[in-house]
């Protein structure tokens, strides 16, 4: 038994062995397993009728909605939503890459994804690191604040030790302090106590030539929501930005 | 000292005998140059790839709830890149042809599936000696047993019999478990009519996310696609959940003739444009087509407020 201890030992792997000192911090741009760069447009296969044209009020199916969130989504009001200066309130982070359009997607430096979008002509920082300590209410915004990691793979355990943990290929993005909005342009709230988390998959390329990049949403929001609300976006990559037409907020 | 000796050539010995019996690749591929540290690093890495999907997944219908679980409408293949004779079938088909016994049982396709409203089961088949995964296997409330090989096995000849799971081949990209499926029976894309031929082939990307699983299942259809279509899904594991027992009997739903297979004439089914009259949507969205799923369609809809509410279904 101990010879086969021994043994198990001897060939341990290198990763683990590289595990247990520390590894040099690489810049997050640097450590990109993928290429989340470039243009991408929305390719809507799946709630078009929520997405594509304005829905009707009192049109929340799929939402799992509480009965203040309908109350509130009841009295949906857009010219109201005008004259007050909210037209953006559908183009918040928890709504924006589930509206109909192009994104693109730069790195502002080596700690910071940049991305727009035409719709709504919204601009989205994902910082990687540590939040800023400023907590004011006041801060809140369409796009919050958002910070960024790579998802990593397991570290492995037992008597082969821990190997160093790698980029596993997302891109987790976290999004609180939010200005409270609406999930879906008719109205669908959300509170500014939401926080959105997503998960950025840049997939392989297909057969034909198109790449794909997936955005899984899932939006919490204590005040109107009775769960998760679980979405996920596909976007097709662009050869350019040829096409590229911003669009200002449009509140219906 | 003398025992330390016999010990450490013990201990190599073992070791070098686990690497031979635990891995089949051991046999295959130990690159002459390579040192016993480096292969098994090797091995561990390979045997490592990807992350692990097994566990129950509880669907999750916060993307198009009305068509996933009552069920779409008649003449609805908004954002669906079909062609012509994919519209044609659509527009001469009955929904009461589900009642034929040889329809009644039919499971859903491992396209359709991922959006059928059925509580999903995953796990994975390891090979007893080398652990290492050879199939993923895949089975939600309606469907066969669907495997994923990992193993590397080719697909099989193009004459080869059709399944409803289609015969799937699985590799990873990171984390992403990337799947080729061929060798499909006719299927839907949708289920009002909109159909899949046996031709068609899917590539899929599950993605797991913590406790979230995404998939994103895309079809590819000489027979009536212009385009590749794509969908992602998710669900939510579940501890609590399991996927109970389905059996089907075939039973006469309907008294009708021997033989009569329900379907309309071409240009005779009066009913196909009642969904866009109801949702104010225009007759010529509602038939789909590649346009109809790429943003800039919204130009030639115009402004237009949708009057679809759940209330009216």
């Amino acid at each position: 038994m101990f010879a086969i201890a021994a043994g198990l030992l001897v060939a341990t792997p290198l990763a683990a062995q590289r595990g247990r000192g520390q590894a040099p911090a690489i810049p997050p741009r640097a450590a990109a397993p993928v290429d989340l760069t470039g243009y991408w447009i929305s390719v809507v296969t799946e709630d078009w009728r929520w997405r594509m044209v304005t829905p009707a009020k009192g049109d929340y199916d799929s939402v799992p909605l509480n009965a203040a969130a309908r109350r509130v989504a009841d009295s949906w009001d857009p010219k109201q939503d005008d004259a007050a200066g909210e037209s953006c309130r559908s183009y918040g982070a928890p709504a924006v890459m589930r509206v109909p359009g192009r994104i693109h997607i730069t790195w502002d430096n080596d700690t910071t994804l940049h991305i727009d979008t035409e719709a709504g002509t919204q601009t989205r920082i994902l910082r990687f690191g540590p939040p800023s300590q400023s907590s004011s209410s006041a801060d809140a915004t369409w796009q919050g604040q958002s910070i960024a990691q790579w998802e990593t793979g397991g570290r492995g355990g037992g008597m082969f030790g821990v190997a160093q943990a790698k980029p596993s290929g997302a891109l987790k993005v976290v999004t609180a302090r939010l200005r409270p909005g609406y999930l879906r342009k008719n109205g669908v709230p959300y509170s500014a106590n939401a926080t959105v988390t997503e998960y950025f998959n840049a997939l392989p390329r297909e057969e034909n030539g198109d790449t794909w990049l997936v955005v899984t949403t899932v939006v919490t929001d204590p005040q109107f929501l009775n769960g998760r609300f679980i979405t996920s976006s596909h976007f097709k990559k662009l050869p350019d930005g040829n096409a590229w037409h911003p669009t200002p907020c449009r509140s219906s | 000292m003398h025992r330390l000796k016999i010990g450490a050539l013990v201990a190599l010995a073992a070791a070098l005998t686990i690497l031979l019996v635990a891995s089949p690749s051991a046999l295959q591929s130990p690159p002459p140059s390579a040192s016993l540290v480096e292969y098994n690093d090797e091995v561990a890495r390979t045997a490592a790839a990807g992350i692990d999907f097994t566990g129950e997944w509880a669907p999750r219908f916060h993307e198009d709830e009305p068509e996933r679980v009552p069920g779409p409408e008649l003449g609805d293949y908004l954002g669906i890149p079909i062609n012509d004779a994919a519209r044609m079938r659509a527009t001469t088909w009955e929904a009461s042809i589900q009642t034929l016994p040889e329809w009644q049982c039919r499971p859903h396709s491992a396209d359709y599936i991922w959006r059928g409203p059925s509580p999903l089961r995953v796990w994975k088949e390891v090979d007893p000696v080398s652990r290492q995964v050879i199939a993923w296997h895949a089975e939600w409330l309606r469907s066969v047993d669907r495997q994923i090989y990992m193993d590397g096995r080719p697909h099989p000849s193009p004459n080869a019999p059709h399944t409803w799971a289609g015969f799937s081949t699985g590799r990873w990209d990171g984390d992403v478990l990337t799947v080729k499926t061929t060798h499909l029976k006719e299927g839907y894309v949708r289920r009002n009519g909109l159909p899949r031929s046996d031709q068609a082939t899917l590539t899929e990307h599950w993605m797991r996310h913590g406790d979230i699983l995404t998939v994103a299942a895309i079809v590819t259809d000489p027979v009536y696609l212009t385009e590749p279509f794509i969908r992602t899904t998710d669900y939510e594991l579940d501890l609590h959940q399991w996927v109970p027992p389905y059996p089907c009997q075939v039973v006469e739903e309907v008294d009708r003739p021997a033989g009569r297979v329900p379907h309309s004439l071409p240009d005779t089914n009066t009913a196909i444009t009642d969904f866009a009259k109801r949702c104010g949507i225009p007759v010529e969205a509602t038939r789909g087509g590649a346009d109809t799923m790429y943003p800039d369609f919204r130009l030639k809809l115009g402004d237009i407020t949708s009057k679809c509410i759940a209330a009216q279904r």
